[in-house]
């Protein structure tokens, strides 16, 4: 119990944060492929899941990477428009808020749980926005919401 | 008879009157209603004590006679009471029984159009163990001793069986600890327009003081309702005075701006939450009691939060709590059944409103109040 706060203080040098990525199959799945093909540089903290379209992941799942050790938690899809089940990310958006909103609520820094449309030509932009986020993350530190013992 | 018309009435049988909490219209309405056959069942209330009760769903017009009566200690929720059970039915209903009622007709639990929703204005409700502790803390009563009670300008007065009456301030009452559920005090559906009829004694005037109640016509099952009553002999109804529709409508703006004043004291903004939250919730069960009475929800025994009980015991926070915050944000009307029930005391209550408050502003989703779709199925094809 008395880790929280302790954990968020530690800025350890050399520590790499683990980072889950949700990728839609048809954009920014496709996006973090021609990311690693133009061999844009990027760091190895992301782990990547595969989702069918981005109104696919359930805010649970999200809770549940955070619980289980996620420094941060990325949700990404086609953008707004372009989604190939006509509007899965229009719904991811509005899931998104609500999420947002207990992400905030809860006290969890709004670094940690983010959303980006990226589309699957678009790996320079992956790339950049996972090493951001991985400079944010560094900055903060583990998650609070980590398990004891969890690197 | 029709929407936005407002009487002033009374029950014809003089002991419903005397025994009613004003004027024992709403009992005979809903005798009158179950005797012409609008509906085959009626809710009520059957009292174990003189403040303490439990609901009955009855189809026996005697059985809803003797209900008449206010109980400001029974904070009974009669949603799922009724949900599930494809009912015709007439029910009193407080302004959260109101909103429970609409939302398990959103997630079609119940047939609003077999419903006829007899709102009632609502000061506030006790938490019943509270109010023993109260009695003998604060009145020096034994709970057994208790004959009647009445709230009566602003004093909570509990009449004891030697006829003695026993009145302190709901204000001091409160600073001690005691009085309404926290819910309550921020509760701002004074006037449940949301129901069928709107039934209350504030804008009763004069000699009717106490022997009658104003009721709003919210729409045309509640004009029905009114109609029965009065062409069944059961009720007897005339307009209120100018006065007494003034009284009222100065009297909601005034409980309403407290409500806005209570919600501002207990949800101050607050740093290290992820902690507080955790200390919170440290001692939960896992019993799911909480998600049970929850009148919004309507998910049954296998649920998505309930999957989350008892697992990943080196989770620094429960799944279930965090499915439930996530899913209460736009379904919470603020109730205060699941920190009523909780048997180890969580304030739930308040934790839930924490997540609830902020969103619900936001997207201007007010849940209960009518039939509107929460924001997530109002995402529009092709847009
Ligand atoms: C907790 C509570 C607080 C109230 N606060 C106010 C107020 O601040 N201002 C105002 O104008 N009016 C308030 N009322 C309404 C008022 O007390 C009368 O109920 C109303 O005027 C109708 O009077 P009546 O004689 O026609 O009702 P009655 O003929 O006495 O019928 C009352 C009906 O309400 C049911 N009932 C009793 N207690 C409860 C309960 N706790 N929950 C659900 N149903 C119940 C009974 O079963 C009965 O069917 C409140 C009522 C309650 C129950
Ligand atoms: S939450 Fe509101 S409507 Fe419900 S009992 Fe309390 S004050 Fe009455
Ligand atoms: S979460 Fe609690 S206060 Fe909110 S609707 Fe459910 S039982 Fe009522
Ligand atoms: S009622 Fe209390 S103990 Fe039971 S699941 Fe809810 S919070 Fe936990
Ligand atoms: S297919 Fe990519 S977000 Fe729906």
């Amino acid at each position: 119990m008395s880790g929280v706060a302790g954990q968020t203080a530690a800025k350890t040098d050399g520590w790499e944060p683990k980072i889950v990525a949700f990728c839609c199959n048809w954009c920014s799945y496709g996006g973090a492929d021609s990311a690693g093909m133009g061999r844009f540089q990027q760091p190895a903290s992301a782990r990547i899941i595969r989702v069918m379209c981005s109104g696919r992941i359930d805010p649970l799942h999200v809770f549940n990477a955070f619980l289980e050790g996620a420094d941060a938690v990325l949700v990404t899809g086609c953008h707004i428009g372009d989604c190939h089940y006509v509007n899965g990310n229009d719904k991811t958006k509005i899931k998104y808020k609500y999420l947002e909103n207990v992400a905030h609520e809860l006290g969890i820094e709004k670094e940690r749980l983010q959303l980006n449309w990226i589309s699957a030509s678009e790996g320079e932009k992956f790339a950049n926005f996972i090493r951001d986020v991985t400079a944010q993350i560094k900055k903060l530190g583990p998650s609070p919401l980590k398990p004891e013992g969890v690197a | 008879m029709e929407k936005g018309e407002m009487y002033v009435g009374w029950s014809t049988k003089d002991d419903v009157r005397k025994r009613g909490g004003s004027g024992g219209l709403v009992t005979s309405m809903l005798a009158a209603a179950l005797e012409k056959k609008l509906v085959d069942a009626v809710v009520v209330l059957k009292k174990i004590n003189e403040f303490e009760a439990v609901p009955i769903i009855t189809s026996d017009i005697n059985e809803v006679l003797n209900s008449a009566g206010s109980l400001h200690s029974v904070p009974s929720h009669f949603a799922k009471l009724i949900a599930n059970k494809n009912l015709k039915v007439a029910l009193p209903a407080k302004g959260c029984d109101v909103r429970g009622i609409i939302e398990q007709g959103k997630r079609n639990a119940i047939n609003l159009e077999n419903t006829f929703i007899v709102g009632l204005n609502c000061g506030g409700s006790m938490h019943p163990v509270v109010t023993r502790e109260m009695l003998e803390v604060m009145y020096k009563i034994k709970p057994e001793d208790v004959h009647g009670e009445e709230i009566e300008k602003g004093k909570l007065i509990f009449e004891t069986k030697d006829g003695k009456k026993n009145a302190i301030t709901i204000d001091e009452l409160e600073e001690k600890g005691y009085g309404r559920r926290e819910s309550c005090r921020y509760c701002t559906i004074k006037i449940p327009t949301n129901s069928d009829i709107a039934c209350g004694n504030w804008g009763v005037t004069g000699d009717l003081v106490g022997k009658a109640t104003f009721v709003e016509i919210n729409s045309e099952k509640g004009a029905r309702l009114l109609q029965n009553a009065v062409d069944a002999g059961y009720i007897q109804i005339q307009k209120p005075d100018e006065k007494g529709v003034a009284m009222r409508a100065k009297i909601k703006g005034v409980m309403e701006g407290l409500g806005q004043k209570w919600k501002e004291k207990i949800f101050v903004p607050m740093d290290n939450r992820l902690e507080y939250f955790r200390k919170e919730l440290e001692h939960c069960i896992d019993c799911g009691a909480c998600k049970t009475v929850c009148p919004t929800c309507s998910c049954g025994d296998v649920s998505k939060c309930t999957e989350y009980h008892s697992r990943g015991d080196a989770y620094k926070m429960s799944m279930y709590h965090l499915v439930r915050f996530l899913h209460l944000g736009d379904a919470c009307i603020g109730c205060g059944q699941c920190s009523d029930v909780c048997p180890v005391d969580i304030p739930l209550t308040r934790l839930y409103r924490r997540f609830a408050n902020p969103i619900q502003q936001e997207l201007k989703y007010e849940p209960g109040m009518d039939m509107q779709k929460p924001p997530y199925f109002e995402v529009k094809l092709n847009e």
